[in-house]
């Protein structure tokens, strides 16, 4: 099981947590994956520079609506 | 019995009035809450000057250890005379209730107030006294936990002559609209609400008089402690932390760090499910023995919006509602304006050092200001706030 922990503390839900996490479930639901990847939520990250953070283990990701496929198609299919 | 005296009051501005003629001034002084309500002679300027005379010089004097007597004396050689119709006159009915429930009031051509204990009306035995060329009815009462007391103005009575109604809303419809209405744990703020927006009904919407009801409701003592912000010096994480988690009342933990911070210190998880109740505000968070945790200036924020509206005279009977939604903001909204009895802030003045950003509309400055916008309508309500700075 891949947990995605997606920040939404002030910095990430103004430049847009909802919609990251939204798009996410989309994709989670098209590849099927619900039992494979979890999305969780987590206050502040430590990276508001870089909104909206998104940590899969150690690894923290800027990503943004613009970025949102490639970094589903990158980091979570190709470690599955 | 640990008890607070919760009072609120709204006026309905008789059609075209910029002023209301209805008063009410609430005075809380030691142990004890003055509550006035006043309706001058007429209505406009005149009829305004009246109320606010009455009740401000009522108020003041009772709560001061003046006597009834005195008072209405005072009130009757101070109002100023009307020309047109050489009388100065101005109805008053005067609360005062101790937090031991022991309740004095006197009536002056006012309708009488209406006490409701667990939806019906509690009589109460009057007395007329006769202070210099008034007759006025004294009555002495227990109010007990969960008791209302209904002031109102004769524009209530009023409402809906010859519109929808032929007499008006009399007195026992009012008290049957009232029982009916009553539960246990309706906020005085509700039952206010709800009985005026019943008066502007049947005034269809443009009343005839200046309308006002004052609800006065014991209630049981409840603080609540709300730590918002991580404090300046880490080194004080551990204290405040600890001490927040010994105090008793209800728990509010606003901010993601200040969360952290919490879960750290108490050793206790904190989760974050992904559930928008509302896509405005972040979700929010759970730690054990903590009653709401949020995120901190974005909630905060909306919070403080919903509140404004809760307590606007503007505002639809359907809005006070809105904080019984789930999201953040409502829930935290609800827990001050209507859980809470009084409210302690400790408030930490650590900078996020990436919301300096000039692109987020959100800072420090920004969350210390609605920690102090929230705490004056907790004021306004007759709610004791403290707010601590660390």
């Amino acid at each position: 099981m891949m947990t995605i922990n997606i920040c939404i503390g002030s910095a990430c839900h103004l430049k847009g947590s909802y919609n990251v996490v939204s798009e996410l479930q989309e994709m989670i639901e098209e590849y099927k994956l619900g039992d494979k990847v979890e999305l969780t939520g987590v206050f502040c990250l430590g990276h508001c520079t870089d909104a909206v953070s998104v940590q899969i283990g150690d690894e923290i990701f800027s990503v943004n609506t613009d970025n949102v496929g490639d970094f589903f198609q990158k980091q979570v299919l190709e470690r599955i | 019995m640990s008890v607070f005296i919760e009072t609120n009051s709204e006026s309905l501005f008789k059609h075209g009035e910029e002023l209301c003629g209805d008063k009410v001034e609430i005075v809380r002084k030691g142990d004890v809450t003055t509550i006035v309500l006043a309706d001058g002679l007429g209505s406009g300027v005149k009829a305004n000057i009246l109320s606010t005379l009455t009740s401000k010089i009522a108020a003041t004097m009772l709560s001061e250890g003046a006597d009834i007597y005195e008072t209405v004396e005072t009130v009757a050689s101070t109002l100023p005379v009307c020309a047109e119709r050489g009388l100065a006159y101005c109805t008053f009915t005067i609360l005062r209730v101790n937090t031991d429930g022991k309740a004095h009031m006197v009536e002056f051509d006012n309708p009488q107030a209406i006490i409701l204990r667990a939806g019906k009306e509690v009589p109460v035995e009057k007395k007329e006294i006769t202070i210099g060329d008034k007759q006025v009815l004294e009555s002495r009462f227990t109010m007990q936990e969960g008791d209302m007391c209904l002031a109102f103005s004769d524009g209530a009575i009023h409402a809906g002559v010859g519109q929808t109604l032929n007499f008006g809303w009399q007195r026992d419809n009012i008290v049957e609209y009232a029982c009916r209405a009553y539960r246990k744990d309706m906020p005085a703020r509700a039952m206010t609400k709800l009985m005026l927006s019943a008066c502007n009904s049947l005034y269809d919407g443009r009343p005839g008089d200046d309308t006002t009801f004052v609800t006065t409701r014991i209630r049981h003592a409840q603080p609540a402690f709300i730590m918002v912000g991580p404090p300046v010096d880490p080194s004080r994480d551990k204290e405040l932390v600890e001490r927040f988690l010994k105090a008793d009342g209800i728990k509010v933990v606003c901010g993601g760090t200040t969360s952290q911070i919490v879960s750290r210190v108490s050793g206790r998880d904190l989760r974050v499910k992904i559930d928008y109740k509302d896509t405005g505000v972040p979700p929010t968070g759970i730690i054990e023995g903590i009653d709401l945790v949020t995120e901190g200036v974005v909630t905060l924020a909306k919070a403080y919006e919903i509140m404004k509206i809760y307590m606007s005279e503007e505002s639809e009977m359907e809005e006070l509602f809105d904080i019984f939604k789930q999201d953040g903001a409502s829930r935290l909204a609800r827990l001050l304006l209507e859980d809470c009895t009084s409210a302690h802030f400790t408030v930490g003045r650590a900078a996020n050092p990436a919301h300096q950003n000039p692109d987020l509309p959100i800072d420090l400055s920004l969350k210390l200001r609605m920690v102090k916008d929230i705490a004056k309508i907790l004021r306004q309500m007759g709610k004791e706030v403290e707010v601590e700075y660390c």
